[in-house]
Order: C-alpha cells, then structure tokens, then sequence
C-alpha cells in the first residue's frame, strides 16, 4: 500500500457528485459534494437538468389550456396544483365557482396531499435503509389512486380542474370508497406507529440531524412542513385561507426542535389532519353544479397582475400572472415549494457527515420537476 | 404587525404605496421602488419577520421590471407585491446577502431575462446549462413587447378619489 497518498494533505479533500442519477434525489438532481473524508465541508445543488420551459410554454397559448402543463410540475401535488391554477384564472376573469365544485376540489386536493406524504413517508424510509415501510405506504397509497382514477381518468398527473369548477362530476360510489378508505387508512395507524415511528433506530437517525431554525425559513422563503417543523403554525389554507376551507375544523400540526425528527412527524400528522378535511366536504357535500355555466371559450383576462397562493404538500405555491388584456399570459411566473427548500441546503448541511446529508434532503421531501419547471 | 404602521415606513424609504383589493389580484400592496431604496425596504421586510416567497422579471417598456413578492408569517394575512425598473445598464443591486432564498432566484432571473443584479456572489447560470447565458429566453420580441401601461390595472369605472395624497405627511 502506497502510504504517501495518505500522507498528502491534498488528498484529504475530494469533490463527490450525488447525482445526477442517485437514488435518494428522487429525480435529476445533482448535489456536488467537497467532502474531507466522511464529513462535507462544502455542497452546492446543481439544478436545471429537467427543465421543461413551462414559463415560457405559458406565454404561447391561451391562459385555460395551461391547466395540464401545472401537472407536471409537482406530479405528486398535481390537483393541488391545478387547484392554484384554477383559482388565479377564476380571480383574474371574476368567475364565480359552484359550491360543490369547490367541495369536490378541496375533497381530492386532500387526498392528494395523502397520498404525497404517504409516498414521501415509504420513499423517505427507504432512503434511510428501511425496506418494509414502503409496503405498506404504496398499498395506501394504491387505493387513492384508483379512487381518483375513477374521476380523473389519471393516477399522476392529473388535468381534473377547469376554471370554474371541475370536469367531471363524483358520485355516490366516489363517496363510499372515500370514506371505506379514511376507515382504512386510521385502521393502520397502529402499524406505522409501532413499525416505523416508535423505531430507536430512526429517532437516533433523524432526531438533531439537520438542523434548521425560524430565521433560517425566514431567509430562504423555507415553507410547509419544514416551517412547521420550527413551531410556526403558518399553513396558507389557515393564514390567507382559500376556497372553503374556513369551514372546516382541522388543526396544524407543528413541532418545536427544527430537525429532521420535526418535520417527520408534522408530515405524519397531517395526514390525519387531512382526512378529518376530507371526512368534513364529505358530510356536508352539498348539491348543485359542478362547473359554472357562464365560463367563456375565449378567457379574456383584464388588464393587471394576479397572485395566487395555496398550501401545496410541500409548502407554499404562488402563481403570478401578468396580463395585458388578451386571453395569452403575458408573463406567468410560478414559485414552487421545493426550490426555497432546497436552496436551504448549502448552509444546512455543512460539516455534516454524508450519511446525514441524505437524511436531511429526504426531509425536504424534494420534487426536482417542480424546482426546474 | 400593524398594517397602517408598516405603510408608513415603507413611505419612509421614499416608496410609493398602493393597497390593492385582495379579492381581485390575490395580494394586499403593491410598492414601487428604484435601485436606491431596494436593499433598505428588503433589510425593513426582514426586521418586519416577512419573507420573501418569490422574485422574477417582467419585461416590459421601456425596461425590465423586477417583482418580488413578499408574505408574512405572524398571522395576519400581508402579501406584499414590490417592482423595481432595472437601471440603464441593465442591473439592480442584489438582495441575497439579506435575504439568502434571493440567491438562485437572482440566477435564474438572471438566466431568464439578462437581469445582472451587482454585488451578487455567484452570477452563473441555473436553470439553463452555461452555453446558454446569453440566450435570455424570456426577454420578449420588439413585436409583442408591451409599454409597462398596457399590463397595469385599470381603474374601476367609478375612479375613487385618490385618498393617498394626505399619507406621506402622516409618515413624518
């Protein structure tokens, strides 16, 4: 063994590239790494290589068929996506929604949101080494898929929403398999519980790992789970609420220590918090339409700008448009969760061991298409 | 935070201020800003426990305008929209060393729009691979580039008087 290669300082210190093909960036992300020997002295997120031009996509045709392209931005948070879209065009051309449609809407935003942390929770574990939990996640997981695909028509990328309401109507078989599977889904609490989240194992790998403070969010534009993990309690459908859901009665989970451990559990938390919502639009659904009569084919916008935010399952989403009058945006900007998330990452995660680097960025619950747009 | 409070100091820093109806455009003011007063209204945002939720670039005649947008986390509902003209040649002072998340949203408005923002750390590219800085894709053609009154609300019909005149002595 050559024992001068040792003995050089210069070697001490070497570039790693995590990514752009690595399992646990979950899409085409690439994190170059100066480590010095199993600790990261310095990393810098490479963004950019799924980049789909959507901004610029949105500037060539009419505002209305945009709706697909927000999609495939966060394909795990895709109705709640299209739910920000529809909501921006209804506030730009003054269009009244029917109540129902805003109930169907809010009932399957939440199921989204379900079943992104439900993915997220499988992923995360499996990322850390855990093979089982992911089981048990994707089997949930299934049955809101095929509950949406039955009115939706897609399992990911879902087009549902229209401005002023939605395309499809749900029915009474929507309904029962809804709540047959808010049933199911509290029924296997106990199994999370005791198989992942009561795991020494985890907790010692989660907890004081990736720390991250108020101020910290505050200077990144850090939101969602991660936000709640500090103690904030700002979740947009509470703090600027939209559509219904002032109606309902649903808490925000929070937790206090801004590590790893903390936003775990807040994303835990909300799925519960997320079926009481669903379990609300349920009991009271009421009749009527569910897409307004008066939308017309060419969607004129006046005149201005219009901002819409909702609470996507990674934190705050904001759609800008900029409009010159005519039914093209002028200029559509759209400002995703993930990429204030991420950008945290070079200040969080230095001196850490790799290990924990992982750790760390699966807590962010990444979705790279929605940071590179 | 006191809305009234933090109008006033806005108009301090020689901002202009102008509530808008939520209901309509989705934010709760609109502040107009210059290259000289961008990095003390960013410094009072901070203080104030505002963060910023996004910056990007329109473009406009007869220049660029940069918006950033700005939230409140206290509570109370404040959305927060300000515009900034980039100078003649073509830049604006950076924000990133106060508020970091500015970092790669200066890159990217810079990948997009040519925005060069001066005092910036690292101007690469990154969104767009670097054979491209200069494609500057966002920026509009001659042909469809609108004057910055034609993307302005209009006025309601019935023009309320402006109540704003009487402020800025308020703020002394």
């Amino acid at each position: 063994m050559n024992t001068d290669v040792l003995q050089d300082e210069r070697h001490h210190r070497f570039i790693l590239n995590m990514g752009p093909q690595h399992p646990s960036t979950h899409g085409v992300l690439r994190v170059l790494l100066e480590m010095e020997g199993e600790y990261v002295t310095e990393l810098e997120p490479v963004l950019g290589y799924g980049h789909r031009c959507h901004e610029k996509i949105a500037e060539y045709k009419p505002a209305k068929s945009f709706m697909p392209n927000t999609a495939r931005m966060d394909y795990l948070g895709a109705l709640i996506y299209n739910h920000g879209y529809a909501q921006l065009l209804e506030r730009a051309a003054g269009i009244e929604v029917p109540r129902r449609a805003e109930f169907i809407r809010v009932i399957v935003s939440e199921l989204n949101r379900v079943q992104s942390h439900l993915l997220w929770l499988g992923a995360y574990l499996l990322d850390l080494g855990a093979f089982t939990p992911i089981m048990y996640s994707f089997d949930d997981r299934e049955q809101i898929l095929d509950i949406l695909e039955d009115i939706t028509g897609s399992r990911l990328t879902y087009c549902y929403m229209r401005v002023g309401g939605v395309c499809k109507d749900i029915d009474d078989k929507f309904v029962s398999r809804t709540r047959a599977f808010i049933d199911r889904l509290r029924s296997r609490y106990p199994i999370y519980e005791e198989l992942v989240n009561g795991n020494i194992i985890l907790q010692k790998r989660l907890k004081e790992v990736g720390d991250y403070t108020p101020e910290l969010c505050a200077r990144y534009g850090v939101t969602g789970p991660l936000l709640r993990g500090t103690g904030v309690a700002y979740d947009l459908r509470r703090a600027e609420p939209y559509s219904i859901y002032p109606e309902f009665d649903f808490e925000i989970p929070t937790e206090t220590r801004g590590d790893s451990w903390a936003s775990y559990n807040v994303r835990y938390r909300e799925i519960e918090q997320s079926l009481r919502i669903i379990e609300q639009a349920l009991d009271k659904l009421p009749e009527g339409e569910f897409l307004a009569a008066k939308v017309p084919k060419k969607l004129k916008l006046p005149a201005g700008d219009y901002n819409s935010s909702v609470e996507a399952p990674r934190g705050e989403l904001s759609y800008y448009l900029v409009s010159d009058g005519s039914d093209v945006p002028y200029r559509l900007k759209v400002r995703t969760p993930s990429y204030s998330n991420l950008s945290v990452v070079p200040e969080m995660c230095q001196g850490m061991l790799i290990a924990d680097v992982v750790t760390s960025m699966g807590a962010l619950d990444l979705v790279i298409p929605e940071i590179d747009r | 935070m006191d809305s009234k409070q933090i109008q006033q100091k806005w108009q301090a820093l020689g901002a202009t201020v102008e509530p808008v109806d939520y209901a309509v455009s989705g934010y709760d003011f609109s502040v107009g800003l210059t290259g000289e007063n961008l990095r003390a209204f960013a410094e009072l945002m901070l203080r104030e426990g505002f963060y910023l939720v996004d910056l990007m670039a329109v473009h406009v005649k007869p220049a660029v305008e940069v918006v950033y947008q700005f939230a409140h986390t206290g509570g109370q509902r404040c959305r927060v929209l300000a515009r900034a003209f980039v100078a003649a040649d073509g830049t604006l002072p950076t924000i990133c060393d106060i508020f970091h998340g500015a970092n790669w949203h200066e890159r990217e408005t810079r990948d997009f729009h040519g925005v060069v923002f001066s005092g910036h750390p690292n101007l690469q590219p990154l969104i767009l691979p670097e054979e491209d800085v200069d494609l500057k894709p966002l920026l509009k053609d001659e042909k469809i580039l609108k004057d910055v009154a034609a993307i302005r609300r209009q006025p309601p019909e019935a023009p309320a008087a402006a109540p704003k005149a009487a402020e800025p002595e308020a703020a002394n």
